[in-house]
């Protein structure tokens, strides 16, 4: 059971990823990051994967409307959100199909509910094997909940990823927390996507995955796309 | 007593938590325990008892939303259901609770605002947590520990009972033992059976401290509305052609279908109930000695057996005790269902066992299954069975 980034020049670099991976994306703001979620999460979808997405920034419709908008061809009934936004906004909006409703981001019981709520239905009802989990972002999570919460939060659902052969990604806003919290994070990780601004714009690459990080690119977003420069 | 309104849980808790006394809710993360922690909130209420619900993780308007999913209705329980709002000061916002705790991470303001609302109250009710697990994290392992103990002896002093919803995140092994073992007079596990994910739900008792534990393990389904319902996942109905098969299952059932050809079935008939705190997804097979291997096939896995008989067709209970054998169901709970007791001729229950010369621990009911006479009296009795069994 393996899995791909959809990003093309790095998947080559670095071949297939095992299932029960749990990899971290950390990158400057602005960078693009919630596209490139959305991406890896979008080439999940086309494979026939089923995708768990935990939105602490954007409300869950919205989450939804870019799969929608950019390929109305995709399984929408393999997506899942865990919208943690809409209800801290005063609204008492009821669970649907593709959106299930957390307290907030505070309620990381309540968040974890959902995952293996999805992840059960996605397994037993729909009989998927493969699954990405990507939760945009822990940034937002650590804003409300402290470091060793939060840490006991990704150490449970690390190993669900491992015991569910599944693909856990996970966004950090690069810049927020001092290194301590970068550091005790990263324990739970196989790897990383990191994204730095560059001269001419941001630049990607991937650490851990292979012996050596791979280089750096350029890139750019396009669409569900993302094109690697250099 | 103050009573959980978890079905069964009562039963085996002697009737519920003596006043004075705490549970703890210890929950498997991922698992939806909190419902828990609700349905005992609601059940006092609604008996008309005083209930305090702490709230550190959701916004109190919110939480009174989520008890309207079960259709639990807040607003009619008055001021009976008072919520100790530890949330919107961990966000800034403005509340309209009575009891508000001004910083949740001040395990102190905390501890004062309980032990007022708890002086307040007009008489022995039960105070819930939503979430131990957010109150720890917020104030630290060892300041909760310390003020569980405190609020724990308060408590005692008002004959009120403590309820904690506890979501066992990886805390150190010290915190989770005192939780477990020590700290509540006793300790519900609520789990999740999981093999890649989790795909079932169940709670025992770890301990209360006032009786003998029963060693009993039962699953669950949460439904809305409604709330937590005890889960039997497959009761399977048997018998000979023609007895009432499908009648009952579709009598028993909120929902079912049958696959039928020509008024007999020739696959399956498939019914859901959901009565008086169970819910149980319940197979009829058909009963024509041509679909034996179907018969065989349906029959894995039951957890109990109804064998409906015609008690006016004699000539075929052989076939019914065959039947039993054919869906290896000696060894199961079994209820024998004296069926089509409105006809002329029908025989009585002690008629038939004498026939049959079925032991007297298999019970044999009358019903007319046409009318649903008898059908939830029967599916009681095998629910009592099923539940019996370790
Ligand atoms: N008078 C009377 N008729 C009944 C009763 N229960 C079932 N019947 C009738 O008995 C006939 C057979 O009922 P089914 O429920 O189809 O029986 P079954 O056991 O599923 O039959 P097969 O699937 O063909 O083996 C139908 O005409 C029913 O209406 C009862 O309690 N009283
Ligand atoms: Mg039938």
């Amino acid at each position: 059971m393996t899995y791909n980034f959809g990003i093309s020049r790095l998947d080559e670099l670095i071949g297939d990823i095992g299932g029960g991976t749990n990899i971290m994306v950390i990158g400057p703001p602005m960078s693009g990051k919630d596209d490139i979620i959305n991406i890896v999460a979008y080439h999940g979808l086309i494979d026939n994967n089923a995708a768990v997405i935990v939105s602490t920034r954007e409300p869950g419709t919205n989450v939804l409307e870019w799969f929608g908008h950019h390929d109305t061809n995709i399984p929408m009934d393999h997506i899942g959100i865990v919208d943690c936004v809409t209800r801290t906004l005063g609204f008492g909006a009821p669970d649907t199909e593709n959106i299930k409703m957390a307290s907030s981001p505070v309620d990381l019981t309540g968040i974890g509910v959902k995952i293996s709520q999805f992840f059960e239905h996605f397994w037993m009802d729909l009989q998927l094997r493969k699954t990405r989990l990507c939760i945009n972002s822990l940034s937002t999570i650590l804003m409300y909940s402290n470091l060793p919460t939060v840490f006991r939060f990704l150490h449970v659902f690390t190993g669900r990823i491992k015991a569910a052969n599944a693909l856990g990604v996970y966004v950090i806003e690069d810049g927020m927390h001092d290194d301590k919290t970068i550091v005790t994070l990263k324990q739970l990780f196989d790897g990383m996507i990191e994204i730095r601004e560059g001269e001419a714009g941001y630049q990607i690459r991937a650490v851990g995955l292979t012996p050596k990080p791979t280089p750096w690119f350029d890139y750019e977003i396009d669409g569900v796309n993302i094109i690697l420069r250099g | 007593m103050i009573e959980t309104g978890i079905p069964k849980l009562d039963d085996y808790l002697l009737g519920g938590i003596p006043e004075g006394k705490s549970l703890v809710y210890y929950i498997y993360p991922g698992v939806e325990g909190n419902v828990f922690g609700m349905q005992t909130m609601y059940h006092t209420v609604s008996n008309g008892r005083y209930g305090v619900y702490v709230a550190s993780s959701t916004d109190p308007r919110m939480i009174r939303e989520q008890f309207d999913e079960f259709g639990w209705n807040t607003d009619e329980c008055g001021d009976r259901f008072i919520i100790v709002d530890a949330f919107s000061g961990l966000i800034g916002a403005d509340s309209r609770e009575r009891y508000v705790v001004s910083d949740p991470e001040d395990v102190n303001d905390l501890t004062q605002c309980i032990k007022q609302a708890m002086e307040d109250l007009d008489g022995p009710g039960v105070v819930v947590f939503e979430s131990l697990s957010t109150i720890m994290d917020l104030c630290g392992e060892s300041e909760t520990l310390d003020a569980i103990e405190e609020w724990n002896q308060y408590a005692m002093l008002y004959d009120h009972a403590m309820v904690y919803n506890f979501t066992a995140w990886p805390y150190s092994e010290d915190t989770l033992l005192h939780i477990k073992e020590d700290i509540c007079n006793s300790a519900i596990s609520v789990g999740g059976i999981s093999e890649r994910v989790i795909f079932g739900q169940y709670f025992g008792i770890l301990k209360a401290d006032w009786m003998d534990v029963p060693r009993k393990c039962v699953l669950f389904k949460i439904v809305r509305p409604g709330g937590i319902r005890v889960y039997i996942p497959k009761i399977l109905v048997t018998g000979p052609f023609n007895a009432g098969k499908s009648t009952f299952v579709h009598a028993l059932s909120n929902r079912a279908v049958s696959v039928d050809r020509l008024g007999t079935t020739i696959a399956l008939d498939h019914g859901h109930i959901d009565y008086r705190g169970f819910t149980a997804d319940i197979f009829g097979t058909p009963g024509q000695e041509r679909f034996d291997p179907i018969v065989k096939l349906l029959s894995g896995e039951a957890m109990g057996v109804f064998l409906v008989l015609d008690s006016t067709n004699a000539a075929d209970f052989v076939r019914g005790k065959r039947m039993l054998e054919i869906t290896m169901s000696f060894g199961l709970p079994i209820v024998i269902i004296a069926n089509k007791q409105d006809l002329q001729g029908a025989l009585t229950p002690e008629e038939i066992r004498k026939k049959l010369s079925m032991p007297t621990n298999v019970p044999i009911m009358p019903a007319i299954a046409t009318n649903r006479d008898g059908v939830f009296e029967a599916f009681e009795t095998l629910v009592d069975m099923v539940m019996e069994v370790d």
